[in-house]
């Protein structure tokens, strides 16, 4: 008896130590694996950053230099000087900024609609919409084009903002989203005379701001890096955005000056930085309200 | 603020909309040509592939021509690399929103030559008394089609050895002349060390500009007189890559990675990890104030003869023009007046490309201070471009094709250029 129970306790004692060195050894091994990945994802942030600060001569040097040896702040200037990157950046924001927010007008009536309501060829329309999302700007560039310059709009920001007005990724994502939400809700609220509009802003919206958030960071990421659409839609420096002019920073032959053309992506990627802490907030933040329902 | 939502959404929408109105109008006012426009000015509108520093010279050289002319006002415009130029003009002239003028890189221009976009611009050099022999041959090569001359040169650069002297002083090596000195001295530079190569003998980019240079020096034609079919069925093709092959197995030549091939072998030149490399014309103006040792530049190595390819881009009048007189002048201008090419071609390091430029003082001074350039103009003598066919630039991608099977995968290099020239004649029948 008492052998056995000793045996007991033993076996116990050794599952709880192995448990206290499996575990600090599980998490470390965790943080590492986050730390590999963080430092993979990270890796051409600071070399880009790296590459910013450093003399042409440190660019073109092989092994790479890592760090600069005196930070050159004047590369900032140099890239925003080589045109007119206030016109850019006026740009960059006037069209990412249409284009978010008349995605949002279009898109949420729409898969509201999709999503709640039974009306016939709903399936059909949906199907549609799907395969907007399929064809790549490239094979629709040219008739857009000759359709928006034969109404003269080619000078304008329009061409920039006009084809983009909705967003079948987003349909089809908010759609999905607004499933999961009990109609019962929506019953209740149309109970309470609450009209269409009000039931999509006080019980679609906010019920759903993860997915918005998520659809608005894409968008705003995808639009306001873009390069092949404003190149092709643009003829004038006056209507182009800042990817356009950081484009002109490089040499078409010979040497290109990368600690220039870093320091013009570095200005770049910023406000993405920006909106990106700010949207992941809203999404962390919504997904605890979401919770409660 | 959920319950905001949709006010701020209608206002900023609101915004918007004024926003983009007003930057349409201003727009319209700034570039477009107001035909009527009271002060009498003809806006030129002129597109480039020209950025970086070339980007600023060209704006620099625009702003001269506009300071000095009160009725013209030439617009320059960026319109990306020679290929994205390329397909933005393909659109623009089915549009109708093309340029007056247009930078197009050489190999393009026959393409829109056939198109019949191009303007003859003949009757505009009698009337401005500009002759066809004011240009230096090799450059010409891409000028006249259909008996239209079409384009004139403007940014044109070659490939070149560049040579890092010091390099070979160290172990006594001459300058190579030809492929067997190069075999040499690239040989001779190699370091090797536990099975690992430290510094490789020479190299070049990724590029079919090479493989053509050197099939031109074996003295064979990238196609024939026909334009039916290759034009390097003798082994030329073959002796080609058979070389450069050898000399990539011995870490003589470092062929380098497709991607940005043309970055990595001009760090690895400025870095000693190589000593000499075969690039543009192009890059000399950043390699002398960037490298540490005696750089030079010479003739690419011959074989059978001396011969180049040519590069960069031409001029070109738009048919479609409206204001075909005022764009001459601009081209004109550019061509003849000092303070126009001539002091574009003294910042930007590309080849000059009248002979009255060559003989320019200003010309003459510089090539005393940087000789490198000089070497560069000279060899122009045995400028000569092989593949010249409206379906170039679609075959270059099966040349391509052909680098990479042979250069990255080993493939048997007779199968291979057999399949490409199966490939070329099927594309050049079209």
């Amino acid at each position: 008896m008492l052998a056995q129970e000793k045996s007991v306790e033993t076996a116990q004692a050794y599952s709880i130590r192995s448990a206290a060195v499996i575990k600090p050894f599980r998490k470390s091994l965790g943080f590492l694996l986050k730390l590999l990945m963080l430092l993979m994802f990270i890796f051409p942030f600071l070399w880009m950053i790296s590459t910013a600060l450093q003399t042409l001569e440190e660019t073109l040097t092989f092994p790479p230099t890592w760090i600069p040896s005196v930070p050159q702040w004047i590369n900032f200037v140099q890239a925003m000087s080589a045109g007119p990157f206030a016109t850019y950046a006026k740009n960059s924001i006037i069209i990412t900024l249409s284009i978010i927010i008349l995605q949002s007008a279009v898109m949420i009536p729409a898969a509201y609609a999709f999503a709640k309501y039974k009306f016939k060829g709903n399936a059909l329309m949906f199907g549609m919409v799907l395969l907007a999302f399929m064809i790549p700007g490239q094979v629709t560039f040219i008739p857009v084009y000759l359709m928006l310059a034969d109404a003269g709009l080619i000078k304008s920001l329009l061409p920039q903002i006009i084809p983009f007005m909705s967003n079948a990724f987003g349909i089809f994502l908010l759609r999905q989203y607004f499933m999961q939400i009990p109609h019962e809700l929506i019953e209740a609220a149309r109970l309470d005379n609450a009209s269409e509009l009000g039931i999509m802003r006080s019980i679609m919206i906010p019920m759903s701001m993860p997915a918005l958030a998520t659809i608005a960071l894409f968008s705003f990421v995808s639009h306001w890096n873009d390069y092949f659409w404003p190149l092709v839609m643009t003829d004038s420096a006056s209507v182009r955005p800042l990817t356009m002019g950081i484009a002109m920073l490089r040499e078409t032959e010979g040497i290109s000056n990368w600690h220039i053309i870093m320091a013009g992506n570095v200005v770049l990627v910023v406000p993405i930085l920006i909106v990106y802490m700010f949207a992941s907030k809203q999404i962390v933040k919504a997904f605890v309200h979401s919770g409660i329902k | 603020m959920n319950k905001r939502f949709p006010a701020v959404l209608l206002a900023a929408a609101m915004t918007t909309g004024l926003l983009a109105g007003c930057s349409d109008n201003k727009t319209e006012q700034a570039s477009s040509n107001p035909s009527g426009a009271p002060q009498g000015k003809v806006t030129v509108q002129f597109w480039h592939s020209l950025g970086g520093k070339n980007g600023d010279y060209i704006n620099e050289m625009i702003k001269r021509f506009n300071e000095t002319h009160d009725k013209i006002e030439v617009v320059g415009t960026f319109q990306g690399s020679y290929d994205e130029t390329v397909t933005k003009l393909q659109q623009a002239v089915a549009a109708k929103t093309g340029p007056d003028i247009t930078m197009l890189e050489r190999a393009y221009v026959q393409m829109f030559a056939d198109a019949e976009v191009l303007e003859d611009m003949t009757p505009y050099m009698k009337k401005s008394q500009l002759n066809v022999d004011d240009f230096p041959q090799g450059l010409m090569g891409h000028s006249t089609f259909n008996k239209k001359l079409v384009s004139l040169p403007f940014n044109r650069s070659t490939p070149i050895l560049h040579v890092n002297k010091t390099m070979l002083d160290e172990k006594g090596l001459a300058i190579p002349k030809t492929w067997d000195d190069l075999k040499k001295v690239a040989n001779a530079l190699v370091i090797k060390e536990n099975g690992e190569f430290k510094r490789y003998g020479f190299s070049m980019p990724y590029d079919t500009w090479y493989p053509i240079a050197m099939i031109s020096q074996a003295k064979g034609k990238f196609y024939n007189d026909a334009g039916t079919s290759i034009g390097f069925t003798n082994g030329e093709g073959v002796k080609t890559f058979k070389f450069l092959k050898e000399l990539q197995n011995t870490g003589a030549l470092y062929y380098p990675p497709a991607q940005d091939s043309g970055n990595i072998v001009n760090q690895m030149f400025t870095s000693g990890k190589i000593g000499m490399m075969y690039q543009s014309t192009g890059v000399i103006g950043s390699l002398k104030d960037n490298v540490k040792f005696d750089y030079v530049t010479a003739y690419l190595p011959m074989d059978q003869v001396y011969a180049t390819p040519t590069g960069g881009a031409n001029l070109a009048l738009m048919s479609a023009s409206a204001n075909k007189d005022a764009a001459w002048e601009f081209i004109n201008w550019a061509m003849t007046d000092p303070k126009g090419g001539l002091q574009f071609i003294l910042d930007s390091g590309y080849l000059p490309f009248t002979k009255k430029m060559v003989e320019s003082p200003q010309m003459k001074a510089l090539w005393e201070k940087e000789p490198n350039r000089k070497v560069a103009y000279d060899q122009l003598q045995y400028a000569v471009d092989t593949n010249k066919h409206v379906a170039w630039p679609q075959d270059m991608q099966e040349f391509f094709k052909a680098i990479q099977a042979i250069m990255y995968d080993n493939k048997d290099i007779e199968s291979t250029l057999d399949t490409f020239k199966k490939e070329t004649e099927r594309l050049l029948k079209k």
